[in-house]
């Protein structure tokens, strides 16, 4: 594997944002999650669950309710009061249209999409158009007092039922009438506290489903106004509410952070009669479960713990593959960090801040697995708030040190690092050329001379950098023709010569040369990409897509090389196709050309390309066993993956010089102890 | 029927109360439940043990109610047979023999005539089945029910593990929901192999309790893929039984927290909780009107509890203690056996009624419950003669420095229960191995001293003494002046002789006599080598000898006159006990997998009576317990037993205790018979054969059968409406009245070969010792055999009976 002194740090105090609403793509392909910071995602089920879309919050607009509406459309509501398209290709919030009944707390699309339903504060129901290019207002239901929570049509969108304080009550949508109030803590003695109806559905059967912050999830007939069935499930509030799209199974979230799933089972065997049987418990998260979404064959849980939980369910999956696996994704899918390698910092990317850090040193060796003692300790060197309410988009640091930039949704900032002594001030490059925002990727130079800018479209904006701090619009370079309009640029790092910049698709990866114009493309793959960089000496581009495929592509020859092709000839290692999480980062160590360096977020690998490839017999993470075995035999196991899982939750890792490496951990219970309090629970025996 | 009238040992009490889920009679009356070879009826309203309904050969493992007759229960046993009985009269109504051991038993309402039963599969090892037992229609009291058919195979042994619940009835056939659970291996996420199944009786869901404390309600099981299930936690370790209440809304589940936990509408956070119910729960059973259930203990306790949760009342059996380290005494006072109860407990225990009088707390601190935790235990116990006083020793677990403590207690008669009087910390400096009181009435109080003998090579006098207080008299105990030593040998065992003035104790190697007067060292005897490992005096007419036991399996009979070894015999003895109320004393020995008693005068060498082979267990303890009255009828052919009754605790591999007791098959019934011709005639026949055995008797032990034949008996037991008709009685109950013929069995010599192992010292010892034995097997063989051959005198008795009008009986 190869021996690195390692600089572990720790320092990197992200707290990933809870999980607000979540929203399954009717089709069920894709799913759109809505963070308590505004930050919307969506993941791709079909690539591996990959997050494919991130869109940076905004201080000012808090998504209450996402949904998808007429086709691919994503709307989302807060309680800004405005309902927010957003634009998914430029990853951006389109303009709002004001809902006009104060904060909304709700918003639910018909069951053709062509139709939303919001939930306001001041107790309305207002239906909206969604029209080609944004929404119309179309017209207001029955107000009553008592602010809608949750609403949920039904499926013949003839009926919408809206859930408030103490009750609910079901609303014709032609007529716009209340055609049933019904009061939920009826029954309930202790009828003092007030009992928020947290999440609804509408049943085709004219079931109304409500969870309540009584722990209750109940079953009432609304033609009648009667109470059909009541499970306490929970001894605090029942969160939220999600029903399969055949109404047999509801999975419910609830503020202990624990969610059950309730089915819908025959009493007898082929009998007629059927009851809702509360079945499954699971105990995913530790704090609120703010969200639940139930595609066809998975539960969808996402909580105040940032933790985004499908765990699915076995008796819906046809063979037993890796889609049988329990996901759970805290970190998001992207780089967050970046290293000046020559100037030894770091920095973090936080939603509206950024940290730089001066690495710490040691002059003592010591042996493999020792914890070296430090010289000088790492060293905060300056916090950059952003201005204005737009969280970042991406940030870099150059690898000299001297440039820091950052993106938001409308403004690019470019900032001079001078390092005078021990202070460090930080100085804004004025006349920085206005881009077409946002940009999704900086990249500076290795040389850092030239800085490149991904933006929309798939363009590659390219700045010349200058002392004393300022910058020049150089070039742009733009992909060519026909796959405008649907790339996601990446930008490759490490390049040699300055120049080469690669930019990949989603769909069409394609390859700029250093002569600043197109060069070649690299063949499709239907994947999204989650990594790649290019090779410092031998040019070649190294891709990893979400679906754990690794491809290299000779940038000179314009084909893939060798090893690649007997990469695809032969197939990875099951268990490598098997990991959860994504390749994030790609390095090269410049000693040794035939290492690539990569990393998700529970695993570091250092992939030997000289050596023999694992076939599924052998094991993959083979490096424990192979420590123990004798020198002649261990060259016998050894194989082109190894692999260290000593650093966990990583990432960042980067190669600082060609035995030196950085890696950045976010240890779970660090950032645990940084969210709020969970709801006390007794615990046996504590 | 057991012939009468051989000396068999009986399982008296104390067996398990836990063998199988108790059963509620369908009118919730009565409570039956399994007492080991037993099941009883017992009454929930007044809290008495009805019946006892015996007859099965082994351990019972199961009672069903009978579905088509409420008044039936079905019971089977590890003897190979089914018993349906009638439990208002306590009566067996038929018996079906299968051959096989039976663990468990299942009764299904649509099946109607068979049950079912768990048996081991033939030819595996710890593999068992589901059978469908065939129950044969016949005349006969005694049918085979060997037509078996497979159910399912690789169930568990448990009765617990196989569950039935709802039946479907349709025209083509009916069907059952059965279901079984495996243990399954433990797996990585936790130990969650099934410790229990029940099923819902209305709807199609199963309860499954597992070893990690949880409970799992599966639903949609017929489903190969989307079965489902949901799961209750409250338990924090192994769940050890369920039950649903009769409509399914409820759900009842315990486990080793002593915890009746009751479950509502399946739901985790309604559970209602019945908590310090003592002991961990085994079974939880419930009755047909769901008004009460009840539980059994692992310390052999059954509770019955309401519906409504409220603790209504227990039956408490014997506490199998882990270790009976006291040893078996006899309360002097309530005639009751005392021994190790919950830890830190004596428990006094009623052999009559088979139930626990009351519990002592002796140690008086509080029990954790916690492995590797150092605990205080009782270890030896003391009655003085009249029961007033009661010595007690506690010590710590540990084994280097034990904290030892003596106590006194005297028996208040105003509170009816011992109050502590003393308590003496470390009265010895190691382990104290025996203790006994001198107690003489002649003597008075004075004479009340307590010697306890120890490790510490010493045995100490602990004399009662007097102080004035303000409040008046106040009696303690302290030492006396005397310590006793010899030769710095450890002292192992002491014992008083009946008047009181010679104290026997054994010091390793060496019994040594005292003057309990002076404690002058009178004399001393050893029987090298081997250490001494009981001592007793003899009582009465024996009283001038001394009897000792030693570890190198010899018996030894000193002459304290003339200081001279009396008798001898190899006998590797493990329990030496004597009588009180007469000079017999049994010892029981250990030898090659078997127990055997010998009861023997100590003037005789020659023992009165020899059981070999008395049970497979070894004997751990035995007691010589007083009768109320002194039998009679047995007192010609047992002297022994006239006056008391011999109580064994064997040990069985199990490690579960169980008192065993030798008992005289007597007739109670005999007594009070009314005058009729049949009585008369009985009285003849009893007359006659008791002149028959006094022109036999000579040496011979006299086991004929003293009373009437079982068939006489039967016919006097048995309630009139479920007896045969006269026609088919009358040949029996004439042959019942021939003598049978005396016949010397071929099989006798076949155990001469173990004799020899087992050989006396002198030879003469060893011809009598054989010869008993013979006599002893013959009686066996005659006794299964019946043959019977006319006397003159009783073909005359028969032709008048022939005369005779039998119509009264079918006035019966």
């Amino acid at each position: 594997m190869g021996e690195f002194e390692v600089h572990r740090v720790r320092f990197f105090g992200l707290v990933p944002a809870g999980v607000r609403c979540l929203a399954c793509h009717p089709r069920g392909s894709r799913l759109a999650l809505a963070r308590t910071d505004g930050a919307v995602e969506v993941y791709n089920f079909a690539a591996n669950y990959f997050q494919e879309k991130v869109i940076p919050g905004h201080e000012l607009r808090t998504v209450e309710s996402l949904c998808w509406a007429a086709g691919d459309r994503l709307f989302g509501a807060g309680l800004s009061g405005d309902i927010t398209e957003y634009d998914l290709s430029g990853l951006s919030a389109a303009r709002g249209v004001d809902g006009g009944g104060g904060p909304i707390w709700s918003m639910v699309a018909n069951s053709t999409g062509t139709q939303l339903a919001i939930g306001c504060e001041d107790g309305s129901v207002k239906i909206f158009q969604v029209v080609p290019g944004g929404i119309q207002f179309e017209r207001n239901l029955d107000r009553r007092k008592g602010r809608v929570l949750c609403l949920s049509w039904h499926p013949s969108d003839t009926h919408i039922v809206a859930g408030s304080i103490d009750f609910f009550r079901v609303i014709d949508v032609t007529s716009g009438q209340t055609v049933q109030r019904i009061m939920v803590n009826h029954h309930v003695e202790k009828a003092k506290r007030e009992c928020v109806v947290w999440a609804i559905s509408l049943l085709s059967s004219g079931t109304v489903v409500s969870a309540d912050s009584f722990g209750r999830v109940q079953f009432w007939d609304w033609e009648q106004g009667t109470l059909a069935e009541s499970h306490t499930v929970s001894t605090s509030a029942a969160l939220s509410l999600a029903v399969s799209e055949k109404e047999d199974s509801i999975i419910v979230g609830t503020s202990t952070g624990a969610t059950y799933q309730l089915q819908l089972l025959p009493v007898t065997l082929g009998g007629q009669e059927k009851r809702w049987v509360r079945t499954k418990p699971f105990q995913f998260h530790s704090h609120d479960v703010r969200a639940v979404a139930h595609s066809p064959t998975a539960l969808i849980s996402g909580g105040l713990d940032a933790q985004l939980v499908i765990r699915p369910l076995m008796e819906k999956i046809q063979k037993k593959s890796y889609d049988a696996a329990l996901r759970k994704f805290t970190f998001p899918h992207r780089r967050l960090v970046s290293c000046a390698r020559k100037a030894r910092l770091l920095l973090f990317q936080f939603s509206q801040y950024l940290e730089l850090w001066r690495l710490g040193s040691t002059e003592e060796t010591g042996k493999d697995g020792e914890v070296l003692p430090l010289c000088q300790m790492p060293e905060h060197l300056v916090q950059l708030k952003s201005k204005g309410p737009e969280h970042i988009y991406c940030s870099c640091v150059s690898p000299c040190g001297t440039w820091v930039g950052y993106s938001t949704a409308s403004r690019f900032h470019l900032y001079r690092v001078h390092c005078d002594g021990d202070g460090v001030s930080l100085r804004k490059v004025p006349k920085v050329p206005k881009l077409l925002p946002p940009a999704y990727q900086l990249q500076f130079s290795a040389d850092s001379d030239s800085l490149f800018v991904a933006s929309a479209r798939g363009s590659v904006h390219v700045f010349q950098l200058l002392e004393p701090g300022g910058c020049k619009h150089l070039h742009t370079l733009r992909p060519p023709s026909g796959v405008e309009g649907r790339c996601l640029p990446f930008l490759p790092r490490g390049s040699a010569q300055g120049g080469c910049v690669a930019e990949v698709s989603a769909v069409v990866p394609s390859v700029h040369c250093p002569l600043l114009q197109h060069h070649c493309t690299v063949p499709t793959y239907n994947c999204a990409v989650s990594a790649l960089a290019i090779h410092p000496s031998t040019n070649n581009l190294v891709i990893a897509y979400s679906d754990q495929q690794l491809l290299e592509f000779s940038i000179p020859e314009k084909q893939y090389t060798s090893w690649s092709r007997a990469v695809q000839s032969r197939g990875l290692h099951r268990a490598w196709l098997e990991r959860d999480s994504p390749i994030t980062h790609i390095t090269f160590n410049p000693k040794n050309p035939s290492h690539i360096l990569l990393h998700d977020t529970y695993l570091l690998c250092v992939l030997d390309k000289s050596l023999p490839l694992p076939d599924d017999s052998t094991l993959l993470m083979n490096q424990s066993t192979l420590k123990q075995l004798p020198e002649t035999a261990r060259k016998r196991q050894l194989h082109a993956f190894k692999i260290c899982k000593k650093f966990q939750p990583l990432l960042f890792m980067d190669l600082l010089d060609e035995n030196c490496l950085v890696v950045v951990e976010r240890p779970i219970m660090d950032f645990k102890t940084q969210l709020p309090l969970p709801v006390q629970q007794k615990k046996f025996g504590t | 029927m057991v012939a009468p009238g051989a000396l068999r040992v009986v399982r008296c009490g104390g067996s398990a109360l836990r063998g199988a889920r108790a059963v509620f009679s369908a009118d919730s009356k009565y409570l039956l439940y399994v007492s080991g070879d037993f099941v009883k009826v017992y009454s929930v309203n007044t809290e008495e043990t009805l019946r006892l309904m015996g007859g099965h050969a082994d351990l019972v493992t199961g009672i069903q109610l009978n579905p088509h007759n409420h008044m039936q229960l079905y019971s089977c046993s590890l003897d190979g047979t089914i018993k349906l009985w009638d439990f208002m009269d306590g009566i067996p109504i038929k018996t079906f023999t299968v051959g096989t051991k039976l663990l468990a038993l299942y009764t299904l309402a649509s099946a109607e005539d068979s049950v079912f039963a768990v048996i081991p599969k033939k030819g595996e090892r710890d593999t068992f089945q589901l059978v469908s037992v065939t129950l044969t229609k016949g005349a006969g009291q005694d049918l085979e029910g060997k037509e078996l058919s497979v159910v399912l195979d690789g169930v568990g042994a448990s009765m617990k593990h196989i569950a039935f619940g709802r039946e479907v009835c349709s025209p083509s056939g009916f069907f059952f929901l059965l279901c079984s659970v495996g243990c399954t291996t433990k797996t990585k996420g936790g130990d969650n192999r099934f410790s229990c199944v029940v099923c819902h009786p209305k709807e199609d869901c199963i309860a499954t309790g597992h070893a990690d404390g949880k409970i799992r309600l599966w639903r949609n099981f017929h489903d190969k893929k989307e079965y489902t299930y949901s799961t209750l936690h409250w338990h924090h370790d192994i769940v050890m039984d369920l039950a649903f209440s009769i409509e399914g809304t409820r759900l009842l589940s315990g486990g080793v927290e002593s915890v009746l936990v009751q479950w509502h509408n399946e739901s985790s956070c309604q559970k209602d909780f019945l908590p310090r119910l003592g002991s961990p729960i085994e079974y939880i059973s419930m009755s047909s009107d769901g008004d009460l259930c009840c539980t059994l203990h692992t310390d052999n306790r059954i509770s019955i509890i309401n519906s409504n949760l409220r603790f209504s009342r227990s039956i408490q059996g014997l506490i199998k203690s882990r270790d009976v380290k006291t040893g078996l005494v006899v309360d002097p006072r309530t005639k009751a056996l005392v021994l190790n109860g919950e830890p830190g407990h004596l428990q006094f225990y009623s052999l009559q009624s088979d139930q626990q009088l009351f519990s002592l707390d002796i140690v008086q601190r509080q029990y954790i419950h916690q492995a590797g935790l150092k605990q205080s235990d009782l270890v030896k116990v003391a009655f003085s003669a009249q029961g007033t006083w009661l010595a007690t020793v506690e010590e710590s677990e540990e084994v280097t420095d034990p904290e030892l403590q003596l106590k006194l207690w005297f028996y208040n008669e105003e509170i009816q229960s011992f109050e502590l009087n003393t308590r003496i910390n470390t009265p010895h400096d190691n382990h104290i191995t025996d203790m006994c009181f001198r107690d003489m009435d002649e003597l008075g109080d004075d004479s009340l001293i307590l010697v306890t003998t120890g490790r510490d090579c010493v045995f100490k006098v602990w004399v009662m003494v007097e102080d004035t207080d303000p409040e008046g008299i106040i009696l303690y105990w302290e030492i006396c002046d005397f310590v006793g030593s010899y030769h710095n040998y450890q002292a192992t065992n002491c014992c008083f002789s009946e008047d009181g003035s010679l104290l026997a104790v054994s010091f390793e190697e060496t019994v040594t006599v005292w003057d309990s007067l002076t404690w002058d060292l009178k004399c001393t005897f050893c029987h090298p080598p081997g250490n001494i490992r009981n001592i007793c005096f003899g009582r009465l007419t024996c009283s001038k000898y001394i009897i000792g036991a030693t570890d190198y399996g010899f018996l030894c009979c000193w002459n304290l006159l003339t200081c001279a070894l009396e008798w001898s015999a190899q006998l590797n003895v493990v329990v030496l006990q004597p009588d009180p109320l007469s000079e017999y004393i049994a010892a029981i020995s250990w030898l090659s997998k078997e127990s055997s008693l010998f009861v023997f005068k100590p003037n005789e060498p020659l023992p009165v009576y020899i059981q070999r082979n008395l049970c497979k267990d070894k004997i751990l303890l035995a007691a010589f317990v007083p009768r109320d009255e002194p039998e009679i009828t047995s007192s010609e052919k047992y002297p022994w037993l006239r006056k008391s009754q011999l109580f064994f605790l064997t040990d069985t591999q199990i490690c579960e205790t169980k008192i065993l007791l030798t008992f005289f098959f007597k007739l109670a019934v005999e007594e009070s018979l009314p005058v009729t011709p049949f009585s008369l005639l009985l009285g003849k026949h009893r007359h006659q054969q008791a002149q028959e055995d006094t022109d036999l008797g000579k040496l011979v032990v006299h086991n004929k059968q003293k009373q009437a034949s079982p068939a006489v008996k039967e016919l006097l037991h048995t309630p009139a409406h479920v007896l045969p008709s006269a026609s088919f009685l009358c040949t029996i109950f004439i042959n019942s009245l021939l003598i049978s013929k005396e016949k010397k069995s071929a099989e006798e010599v076949a155990d001469e070969v173990e004799m020899e192992s087992e050989k006396a010292e002198d030879d003469s010892d060893e011809e009598d010792i054989t010869a008993m034995e013979q006599e002893d097997t013959s009686h066996m063989e005659l006794l299964g055999e019946m043959t019977c051959k006319l006397s003159k005198s009783q073909e005359k008795e028969l032709r008048k009976i022939r005369k005779m009008d039998y119509s009264w009986i079918s006035a019966l």
